[in-house]
């Protein structure tokens, strides 16, 4: 199947990514390359599959509990910036 | 001192318990020689040396004082870095995350520190785990220590290239379409893929959360037992653990026997594209297992190069969705300059992960687009159940299903970087397990004429890992190869 750079560029923009001329052109490649091999699923005669239908066994879900995570400082020594008890994140509306 | 690089994890124990080394003299030991070796094999993101000695310390008063050190007690473990350790970076091999440091210890890490094993540092991988070479890394590309020149297979590489160069007696690793028995294939290892949900995934960095799984690499299938007992059991944090299963005990009767047991070969698994290396190889074990008194059958098992195709849609669809959450906002890789939010979400993005990564979340964002769910999405996740009662079926018939791990050898650093496909099709025997949910233990059953290393793959139903691991035992008793460790040639 035809991939066209725009479908990349399309695709890049859902997924929050960008990409040069080159780098949308070399996906298209790959990308049509790696459609056509997906193409063998068509082969498969999947009729009478129903996905909603589950016997295997059930997730197992626990009580939904507020715990207090222990030490903040250990928690938000990820984060970028903070101010006082706060993450500060840049200016994100005009 | 000993010869730390041929030691077990059971020798280790009773070395402890007959008072023939101490903890800190084996981790020292063992640190020592990451220090001399490594930087050649490039197996390690960090190195947790002074905590490791702590620790080592802690359990040789225990033993002195007469107290139990646990299951793994002063057993040194390095674990994968996309499984979080507290107060350790965990980097998952990435620039998106090259600073974190984990707030919180995974379950499995929690289970280890329990049973008295001592983290010895962090092991390299492909990039969230992408990829069957371990040259997806951000930061260094592993070398396999049988020759310096080949993969060490991925994503765990850095796991499975550690236990090889003798690095650490167990290494943790996590699979989602291979993950684990592909490089323990390639580096000569025992690498055992649990069923899913039997180990918690709490703590690890998700690819995608429907096939991953964590595992052990070990020397042999007694390790592999003992560190199973260990990793595994229901964990309330984590809604796809199961709640009961058969059996905690996995090394009681581990050497039973195998007469009687049944064994199916799917042909489809010794079609075009097998190494005829490997095939002979494969075929030796199948001899040997007959021998043993395993009655052995070839069967069709007719999903295998679709099957690929629903791994990589659905994989890839999950992993479009889990890695969403890196946008440069709270924490994680942010892009200097940007306007606006947008721009600061994609420049971060686009800024922070590598060409595999981005890959699959296009791949992943283009299957679940309008206008293209019904095509890809939907079809693989039909197949994927449709798998699930081919392998239901077959394992009404069989106790064990027996292929190659992988069908090519470790393959030159370099080779398949420019062909995403190619590299791809190198995980066609490995992948349709994880689509089932079902545990499969790769052993090392030979090597290739330029003496690089041969893997057997050994697949049970769900939850019968006791049976696996016996039938996995004996086989190695009997091949016998497991206990070849490489020479390192051009490292010491």
């Amino acid at each position: 199947m035809k991939i066209t750079t725009e479908t990349i560029n399309y695709v890049a923009k859902l997924a929050k990514l960008k990409f040069t001329q080159q780098e949308a052109d070399q996906f298209a490649n790959e990308f049509e390359k790696i459609f056509t091999h997906f193409e063998n699923l068509d082969k498969e005669d999947l009729t009478g599959i129903k996905l909603n239908e589950f016997n295997e066994v059930t997730s197992v879900l626990r009580k939904d509990e507020m715990k207090v995570f222990e030490s903040k400082k250990e928690l938000f020594q990820n984060v970028k910036k903070m101010r006082e008890n706060h993450i500060s994140i840049p200016k994100v509306i005009e | 001192m000993i010869n730390i690089e041929k030691l077990t994890i059971a020798e280790i124990k009773k070395g402890y318990i007959d008072k023939k080394f101490t903890v800190i003299e084996i981790v020292s030991a063992y640190i020592d020689r990451i220090k001399r070796l490594d930087p050649k094999i490039n197996a390690f993101i960090t190195l947790c040396e002074e905590m490791a000695l702590k620790e080592a310390a802690i359990l040789d008063d225990k033993i002195e004082n007469g107290e139990e050190i646990g299951q793994l007690g002063g057993i040194p473990v390095a674990i994968k870095d996309n499984i979080c350790t507290k107060g350790i970076k965990t980097s998952c091999a990435s620039k998106v995350l090259e600073d974190f440091i984990a707030p919180y210890d995974a379950t499995v890490v929690k289970k280890l520190k329990d049973a008295g094993a001592i983290i010895i540092g962090k092991t390299n991988m492909d990039e969230f785990a992408m990829g069957s070479s371990t040259e997806n890394s951000a930061f260094k590309i592993t070398k396999n220590p049988w020759d310096l020149g080949k993969v060490p297979g991925g994503s765990s590489g850095g796991s499975a290239a550690a236990l090889t160069a003798g690095f650490a007696p167990l290494t943790i690793g996590s699979d989602t379409g291979g993950s684990i028995r592909q490089p323990a294939a390639f580096c000569g290892n025992v690498g055992l893929k649990p069923t899913y949900g039997l180990v918690s995934r709490y703590g690890l960095i998700a690819f995608a959360s429907s096939l991953d799984q964590i595992g052990p690499f070990t020397k042999d299938v007694r390790d592999c037992a003992l560190s199973l007992e260990v990793l595994q059991g229901n964990d309330p944090l984590d809604a796809t653990s199961v709640n009961d299963t058969a059996t905690k005990d996995y090394l009681t009767d581990l050497d039973a026997g195998i007469e009687g047991l049944k064994i199916g070969v799917p042909k489809e698994f010794f079609q075009e594209g097998l190494d005829p290396e490997i095939d002979e190889s494969i075929k030796g074990s199948i001899k040997k297992l007959k021998e043993m008194g395993a009655t052995v059958e070839e069967f069709s098992l007719p999903i295998t190069e679709s099957g690929l195709s629903a791994y990589y849609i659905v994989s890839s669809a999950e992993a479009s969705s889990n890695l969403a959450r890196y946008d440069g906002v709270r924490y994680g890789y942010r892009a200097e300059t940007f306007e606006g939010i947008e721009e600061l979400i994609v420049n971060s993005r686009s800024e922070a992960f590598g060409k595999e990564a981005k890959r699959r979340i296009m791949l992943g964002t283009y299957v679940l687009s309008s206008g293209y769910y019904d095509a890809y999405y939907k079809k693989a996740m039909l197949l994927r159940k449709k798998i699930k009662n081919v392998f239901n079926e077959a394992f009404k018939r069989y106790d064990i299903i027996l292929s190659p791990t992988s069908p090519i050898l470790p393959f030159g650093i370099g080779e398949k970087t420019e062909d995403p496909l190619q590299m791809y099709l190198a995980d066609i025997y490995t992948v349709n397990i994880n689509i089932a949910g079902l545990p499969a233990i790769s052993i090392p059953c030979g090597f290739s004429k330029s003496k690089l290393p041969i893997g057997v793959q050994l697949i049970g139903h769900h939850y019968a890992e006791k049976k696996l691991l016996q039938a996995a035992y004996n086989l190695e008793q009997s091949l016998g190869v497991y206990k070849d460790i490489p020479e390192l040639k051009g490292v010491e």
